[in-house]
């Protein structure tokens, strides 16, 4: 099976030196574990972050050059239409650059494949078929089987990236290859600067006594075990029930006695 | 007529000599799979006697019983073989009076013979090997008492019956064929490689009584990064591993042994030995590696060594402290350490085979030039506002510069560090700091591996440090002390480096710092534990004791110490390798502090600190040098004031 790994030009968060992506790799573990020949595929300014991905299990990178702040976008879909890979990996976002996490979705939509986000494993299940066990919110999961080809993207749960081996990083191949006109990518607007704003906290009374267990507990336990589940019921009692819920979690100021 | 079977003495050790070079080339010829190595071989052979009278006998004399015991069966047995050889010549084997000679010779064996058996009676210790070895003292026996009849009779002039002339002839010959036979693989292997490993040790600076320990740069445009193969090593170090004459010096003296990790020295250059050569180890028969997980052990020259379906689990290798203990121990001057780094650079650099949480910390080095991950901005924060001149980008100057190193980020070592500070303070020192730009020296890489990191590290801290004037480099931490001293010079930074030990004795014996007499709660006496990268590595344990002894402190030793102290646990990314065993190295070794009944331990280590802090539960107060120092001179002041 061919598998392209995604990568970004990402720094590191403290030293804000180029590094690699900690989930791309987990991405190239993730195509491993398939026994894919996975390759990577850079569409940027290049750099050593990106290919130190050589040292984290890749043979090979293709590398589509593009300006600083270019959108990626239309150079990563018209390679990857003349070259189509059966599965496409890319992290659930970048690090350091803009950090959306928008790309994969967009490229999806281009090619017209279907996304599966946040995968932690991988399956073939059968030629073309491919089980994705995806994570959830507070460590559910669930497998979704796909077709072939797909976009999937990779959730930091997944297990962990190869270490880096110099050596390898030092035998890999980084192929430029080209970009054709119209393709380069318009500069991605700068983004806004706005003073930081504290958000509310959305769930007030969550436990703040107890033990470390019972906190533990209160704030890990799953949401779904203490909800209700209605079959058909009429909007006024759902709408009862959705309120009532909503002050239970103190989203919405308790009903005043008129 | 002296004795007609005397001349065939000298006829079997011509035989059994033939025999055993036969078996000997043959194993040398396996040395010659290794790497090339540059050799002094006329240096070498001119200093053999001296490294075999003099450092060997060092390290032997540790155990006097052994040491005897060696002397006279070796002894004895060269000097009986060797003249019963020329007593085949008719014109001395003629002399009634030469034979007496051999007899003496033969005697001084068979004594050394009974002590080699003597050891293992009752029960074989844990730390010999048994197998082949069990069967040494029997022939060492068989050939020492048929000599000594044979040599005997003929000093006589052939008193004895023929028939039992030619038996202990028989017996005589038949051991000696027997020893003949471990020549290639067997006890007595050790003689043959060892020598020759004296004259081509690949650390011939040690036998000058120099702390040669900084690792060797690895040349990082080589095809292949490290070991992967026994044949990857260079040849001298093919001929060190076969020089292991099994005695478990070093496996009584490894502390991830003494824990229950999968990790024994003695089997770990056994099983290169026999990679290199029958490619099985099959034949060991010692103390296993506690706990490893079963691999297959097949080896061969050309064979990868580390691996379930090698030789050697790769938790063994991880297991390691580099504390070179086993170094320290050994008779043979193997150096171990210096083989698990090899192993360990193949599998870092090229396979990227490294413990998930090593591999972490590589990464983080490798990116933001920390192991944590930490900003270098941050570095200072202990201070807390006490005083800490910074030098600026370039072109500072000051008398002593302060390596801060990776203690500085710890909460418990900022302590220290503060300690340190206010001393050099109070003592009027022209000191600075690097700030922001002072990187991690590099230690923690080069001994999980990762040369091309440490290589980096080390030219960009070269770099900085060329960039200002200053006298000498002080530091808290042993291992930046080491690597700085004795690593970075390959990398063309040459500086006088003093440990926070040395530089306080000093200014306590200047007068700079004057200390009062310091009473420590409970009156319990101190223990100062000795950092292996101060101690062991870098021959410094005077400087400390004589600082805590200026303190007027009662001080105790822990049965181990100085020089042949044992590790605290923290060295060699063990900690981040963190391979379970079935007890934790720094309760041992906190354990061994209250059994020589010390109220505090003194330290000098951020590691030392954070590992013996880390013991649980009633035990004597972990304090370092600089902590203790500045109390006392504290307590000083205060008498003063109250004088005044
Ligand atoms: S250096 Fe220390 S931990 Fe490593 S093998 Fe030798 S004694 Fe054991
Ligand atoms: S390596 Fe050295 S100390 Fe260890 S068993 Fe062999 S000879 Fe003895």
């Amino acid at each position: 099976m061919k598998a392209v790994v995604l990568l970004s030009a990402g720094l590191h968060p403290v030293s804000a030196r180029p590094a690699p992506v900690p989930v791309e790799m987990q991405a190239i573990a993730l195509a491993r574990t398939l026994g894919a020949a996975a390759a990577g595929l850079h569409a940027g300014p290049g750099g050593p972050g990106v290919a130190d991905a050589l040292g984290h299990g890749l043979a090979r990178i293709g590398h589509l050059p593009l300006a600083r702040g270019a959108d990626p976008l239309e150079a990563l879909v018209n390679h990857l239409a003349a070259h189509p890979p059966e599965l496409v990996l890319a992290g659930r976002c970048g690090q350091g650059g803009e950090d959306s996490g928008l790309l994969p979705y967009a490229l999806a939509a281009r090619l017209g494949w279907p996304l599966i986000a946040d995968a932690v494993a991988l399956e073939m299940q059968g030629p073309g078929v491919l089980a994705v066990r995806q994570a959830l919110e507070r460590g559910g999961r669930r497998t979704i089987t796909v077709r072939l080809p797909a976009v999937v993207t990779v959730h930091p749960a997944a297990p962990a990236a190869a270490a880096f081996a110099w050596g390898q990083a030092r035998r890999g191949v980084l192929e430029v290859l080209p970009v054709p006109s119209g393709f380069a990518g318009d500069a991605v607007p700068a983004p806004e600067l706005r003073p930081y704003r504290p958000r509310p906290r959305l769930i007030r009374g969550a436990a703040s006594g107890g033990s470390a267990a019972d906190r533990l507990k209160a704030a890990t336990e799953s949401a779904a075990a203490d909800g209700k589940l209605m079959v058909g019921p009429s909007p006024e009692e759902a709408a009862r029930e959705i309120l009532a819920h909503l002050r239970k979690l103190g989203l919405v100021p308790p009903r005043q006695p008129r | 007529m002296a004795g007609a079977s005397a001349p065939l003495l000298g006829l079997a050790v011509l035989v059994a000599g033939l025999l055993a070079a036969a078996l000997a080339a043959h194993r040398l010829a396996g040395w010659r799979t290794g790497r090339p190595a540059a050799v002094d071989w006329f240096g070498g052979l001119a200093a053999l006697p001296r490294r075999y009278l003099h450092d060997v006998h060092a390290v032997v004399a540790r155990d006097p019983f052994t040491a005897r015991m060696h002397a006279l069966a070796a002894g004895g047995l060269l000097a009986a073989t060797l003249l019963a050889l020329l007593g085949a010549i008719p014109a001395l084997g003629g002399l009634k009076l030469w034979w007496a000679l051999v007899f003496l010779a033969f005697t001084a064996m068979l004594a050394g013979s009974l002590m080699v058996a003597r050891r293992r009676l009752p029960q074989t210790p844990r730390r010999l090997s048994r197998g082949r070895f069990s069967l040494l003292p029997f022939l060492l026996l068989a050939y020492a008492v048929g000599g000594l009849v044979v040599s005997g009779d003929a000093a006589l002039g052939g008193v004895l019956p023929q028939v039992v002339a030619l038996a202990a002839l028989v017996l005589a010959a038949a051991g000696l064929l027997g020893l003949a036979l471990q020549i290639a693989s067997g006890p007595l292997r050790h003689a043959l490689a060892g020598a020759l490993y004296l004259v081509v040790h690949p650390r011939p600076a040690r036998f000058a009584s120099v702390r040669d320990t900084g690792l060797r740069p690895l040349d990082l445009a080589a095809p292949k990064l490290g070991a992967e193969l026994p044949a990857d090593f260079a040849w001298n170090r093919l001929a060190g591993f076969d020089a292991c004459v099994q005695c478990g010096r070093c496996e009584t003296a490894c502390p991830a042994f003494a824990a229950g990790q999968p990790l024994n020295p003695k089997r770990l250059i056994q099983d290169l030995a026999a990679a290199a050569s029958t490619g099985s180890n099959a034949a060991y028969a010692g103390s296993p590696y506690p706990g490893a997980p079963a691999v297959a052990g097949l080896g061969g020259p050309l064979k990868p060594v580390i691996g379930a379906g090698a030789m050697i689990h790769p938790d063994t290798l991880w297991s390691c402290t580099t504390c070179r203990a086993c170094v320290e121990e050994c008779p043979m001057m193997i150096e171990h350490v210096d083989a698990i780094i090899d192993l360990r650079r193949y599998q870092t650099l090229e396979q990227g085979a490294v413990p998930e949480k090593a591999s972490a910390a590589l990464s983080e080095l490798r990116l933001a030039d920390d192991a944590g991950g930490r900003s270098p901005a941050a570095r200072a924060d202990f201070a807390a506002g006490q005083p800490l001149p910074v030098l600026p980008f370039e072109g500072g100057e000051t008398d002593i510069l302060l390596w801060l190193g990776e203690g500085a980020y710890d909460l418990r070592y900022g302590r220290t560090l503060r300690a340190l500070l206010a001393l050099l303070t109070r003592a009027g020192v022209d000191f600075a700091i690097l700030g922001e730009v002072e990187k991690d020296c590099g230690d923690l890489a080069r001994r999980l591996g990762d040369e091309a990191t440490f290589q980096r590290l080390a030219h960009e801290n070269i770099a900085t440090l060329a960039r200002h004037r200053f006298r000498r480099i002080v530091t808290a931490d042993p291992h930046a002390f080491h690597v700085l001293k004795q690593e970075y010079p390959a990398f063309g930074g040459s500086f006088e480096v003093l440990h926070h030990s040395q530089f306080l004795d000093a200014l306590v014996t200047e007068g700079r710092l004057a200390p009062a007499a310091l009473a420590l709660p409970g009156g319990k006496p101190v223990a100062y534990h000795d950092p292996c990268y101060l101690g062991r590595y870098n021959g410094e344990v005077e400087a400390p004791r004589r600082l805590l002894d200026r303190l007027g402190l009662p001080r105790v030793e822990m049965e181990r110490h100085g020089l042949r102290s044992m590790c605290c646990g923290g060295g060699g990314g063990a900690p981040v390798s963190d391979i379970p065993g079935k007890a934790r190295i720094a309760d041992i070794r906190m354990s061994q502090a209250v059994a020589a009944g010390a109220g505090t331990v003194a330290v000098g280590c951020p590691q030392c600190t954070a590992m013996l802090e880390g013991v649980t539960g009633e035990r004597p107060e972990v304090l370092d040098i600089a902590e203790l120092l500045l109390r006392a001179v504290e307590a000083a002041g205060d008498g003063q004031e109250q004088a005044a």
